[in-house]
């Protein structure tokens, strides 16, 4: 047999194809070794149950509840999300992969298809967590669409804060310090309008337009565009 | 590291890189794939008199080498089906499984890739280097963990690949050596 003559047709692929296929590697890979999953969960279960028994509903005042609840729920988002996030670039470091990939895929299509998978362990994270939360601590919210939208868009900016970063990180040798030292001042503003939407959700102030929602999708924004130029910078040494 | 190095391939031709060890072989198929910058100088691709941007080169490039990882939580044919889809090659498995059974490794393909020997990984490497019909094949150390068999295969990759385009290979080893038009080396 002649190398080559087994593929019946090669084509061109996409962006959007590469992502996808890097996408779907990440979660099937995932799926196997559980690397990611296992710990964001286990710091968000710990953490949820330490802070429901410790200081649960009977213990805060009910004008401080909706700030403190928001607070405390978005500090368990995020350092969930620290804990287990910073794998997705990492793992191909470790695994020695990283050059087969540049290789094979353009470095936007790698940094969307790492995006969306970090997106889907947070979606998954999310799903898990708030409505834990909310029973546990009996959380009363008022506006349960500004919250869901709240939750949402931060955890979307959430990802694509880390998700850079993860990527910033992967080459360095002590990760672990790096990755939560260069998060935290790049999603401090990120979780304050988390926690102001999700106080404002909980004591039913509507107010016009969600202004903490688009705040919210518009540091998504930048931050996703801004990846997309610098990605390939980080990428290519 | 070497300096003042000048040479080009043509379209048909192996040529084999030698030197001792460090002298930057392996380095210097990382600078032809665009995976490291040089410190000076630079590679020009052409592709059709073409010239290709070091950007879009991947698309023109199949590498193997000791370093070159696949993904051990994935099976071969699992393996194979991602790179076919990231390099945008249609993916067939009927295909896919007549490639595996001509590197020996059909039997496996259902394997994820963490129980494989190093022999076999390394078929499996060239299997996957050749997904694309790169235009310039790199071999860093084709034959290394690789029995008789698996050297009949290089052999083989080697010798269809000048119907294709170019080869580079990296190594030391003389029965490698010989697949070569010609030989740079590097120590010297």
């Amino acid at each position: 047999m002649k190398n080559g003559s087994w593929i019946t047709q090669t084509g061109s692929s996409t962006y959007l194809s590469e992502a996808t296929a890097i996408w779907l590697r990440d979660l099937r890979g995932e799926f196997r070794t559980r690397y990611a999953v296992n710990a964001i969960l286990m710091f968000a279960v710990t953490t949820l149950v330490a802070v429901s028994f410790s200081i649960g509903s009977f213990r805060i005042g009910e004008a401080e509840q909706p700030f403190l609840y928001a607070v405390l729920l978005w500090i368990i988002l995020v350092f969930s999300a620290l804990s287990g996030l910073s794998r997705s670039f990492v793992k191909e470091e470790e695994a020695g992969t990283m050059d087969v990939l540049k290789l094979s895929a353009r470095p936007q299509a790698v940094f969307l298809g790492k995006l969306w998978f970090n997106l889907t362990l947070l979606g998954a994270l999310e799903l898990i967590v708030v409505p834990s939360f909310i029973l546990l601590m009996n959380y009363e919210i008022k506006h349960p669409g500004l919250f869901t939208a709240m939750v949402i868009t931060g955890g979307f900016g959430l990802g694509a804060g880390t998700t850079i970063v993860a990527a910033m990180i992967a080459q360095a040798s002590a990760r672990g310090a790096l990755f939560s030292v260069l998060s935290f001042p790049l999603l401090l503003p990120l979780m304050i309008t988390a926690i102001k939407g999700c106080e404002k959700a909980a004591v039913g102030m509507n107010g016009t337009g969600w202004p903490e929602v688009r705040i919210a999708v518009a540091y998504s924004t930048v931050m996703i565009i801004m990846s997309l130029f610098l990605f390939p910078l980080i990428w290519d040494e | 590291m070497f300096k003042d190095i000048s040479f080009e391939v043509h379209p048909g031709e192996v040529l084999a890189v030698a030197g001792w060890n460090g002298s930057g072989k392996s380095t210097l198929l990382r600078i032809i794939a665009g995976l490291v910058r040089p410190s000076r100088g630079q590679v020009d691709m052409f592709v059709e008199d073409r010239p290709i941007p070091r950007e879009s080169r991947r698309r023109f490039v199949g590498m193997v080498a000791p370093a070159l990882a696949l993904y051990d939580e994935l099976t071969a044919l699992e393996n194979m089906e991602f790179f076919c889809r990231v390099r945008g090659v249609s993916y067939n498995r009927k295909s896919c499984l007549s490639m595996m059974q001509w590197v020996g490794l059909a039997e496996n393909a259902g394997k994820q890739c963490r129980n494989y020997s190093s022999g076999m990984k390394q078929r499996l490497k060239l299997v996957q280097a050749l997904l694309h019909k790169p235009q310039l094949l790199l071999l860093d150390e084709p034959g290394c963990n690789l029995d008789a068999k698996g050297m009949k295969i290089v052999e083989e990759v080697i010798s269809a690949q000048r119907q294709l385009g170019m080869t580079v290979i990296a190594s030391n080893e003389k029965r490698e050596l010989d697949y070569a038009d010609r030989v740079i080396n590097l120590s010297e």
